[in-house]
């Protein structure tokens, strides 16, 4: 007996269409799955949505984790995520110690101004101690 | 990834044929897929969590170790010749209108229909199954089904039109017509 001559798309079609009713078919039977079996499957979906949601979280920020009683920043994205809080904590504590140093060597050029009037004034320095001269300051002030 | 388990749970049946061990397998793979790819686009989730069913009911069976009939099935993921010299595509024309399923009256024989289609398709070589499963439940396309069997486009046709021949053969010798 001969057969028809069909073309490689026209096979393909027929293919398909075989597929997809059999894929109907088994469409049909999800419905029909045991109750507690269809309970399990949602119980596992929600549970690996959190568990989605929980990845997420630790990928864009780092998470605090309580690790014997004492709080520690864990990094959950390796390097990078690392690297997202220790630099802004570097940056604040080099800008702090700038500040720390610029402060103390204003400090120190105020006293070392101090020191110069008071070594070039036509007044010595121990003038500065005597009380009598000390009074006349005050007065002086008020005045 | 609604409804998404369902089907999932199904194909492991089709593989295992165990619940327990199906749903094991749905739930390792849905755990593995939220825990390592949680944070990729959703969009890219379905793929992703196709490739890692496949990969964990592999794995299921690589744990069983034995030589029993299922795990001898994984010696059908290798390649094997199908004889017979019908012809595929005379079984594949629709013989009856696919409307006349829809009557109420005829869901006893949906049914059965579903039941044999089921035995028939667990009795499909594991790779020919995947890949039929994939092609035509799953409804990927041929670079996506081959992505997630780790396979060339040519296996998945030839898989595929494989698990066709062998399906419509056996249904229409068990009085299926679909």
């Amino acid at each position: 007996m001969s057969r028809p001559f069909r073309s490689v798309a026209a096979s393909q079609h027929l293919m398909n269409q075989f597929g997809s009713r059999v894929a109907n078919h088994l469409d049909d039977a999800l419905p029909a799955l045991p109750r507690d079996i269809g309970e399990r499957l949602r119980a596992v979906r929600v549970q690996a949505l959190a568990k989605r949601r929980i990845s997420i979280t630790e990928a864009f920020a780092p998470a605090v984790v309580q690790q014997g009683g004492s709080s520690v920043l864990h990094g959950g994205f390796g390097f990078w995520g690392r690297a997202a809080y220790l630099i802004p904590l570097l940056a604040l504590t080099l800008g702090l110690l700038g500040i720390g140093n610029l402060q103390e060597q204003l400090r120190a050029s105020e006293i070392a101004d101090v020191d110069a009037e008071l070594l070039t004034s036509d007044l010595p320095p121990s003038a500065y101690t005597d009380p009598g001269f000390a009074q006349y300051l005050k007065v002086d002030i008020k005045n | 990834m609604r409804g998404v388990e369902k089907r999932a749970f199904k194909r492991s049946l089709y593989h295992v044929r165990n619940q327990e061990s199906a749903l094991d397998i749905v739930q390792d793979s849905m755990m593995k897929l939220a825990e390592h790819y949680g944070h990729k686009p959703a969009a890219e989730l379905p793929m992703l969590f196709q490739r890692i069913l496949t990969n964990s009911t592999l794995d299921w069976f690589r744990r069983q170790k034995t030589q029993n009939a299922l795990f001898t099935r994984m010696g059908d993921f290798e390649a094997s010749e199908d004889g017979g010299d019908f012809d595929l595509l005379e079984t594949l024309l629709p013989d009856r209108d696919p409307d006349q399923n829809e009557n109420p009256q005829n869901q006893a024989d949906r049914a059965q229909t579903l039941r044999v289609i089921e035995e028939e398709i667990q009795e499909l070589p594991a790779r020919q199954r995947e890949a039929f499963l994939m092609r035509y439940w799953e409804d990927m396309d041929v670079a996506e089904t081959a992505s997630a069997m780790g396979c060339s486009h040519g296996s998945v046709k030839t898989h595929c039109f494989r698990a066709i021949a062998a399906l419509s053969k056996a249904l229409r010798a068990r009085g299926i017509f679909l």
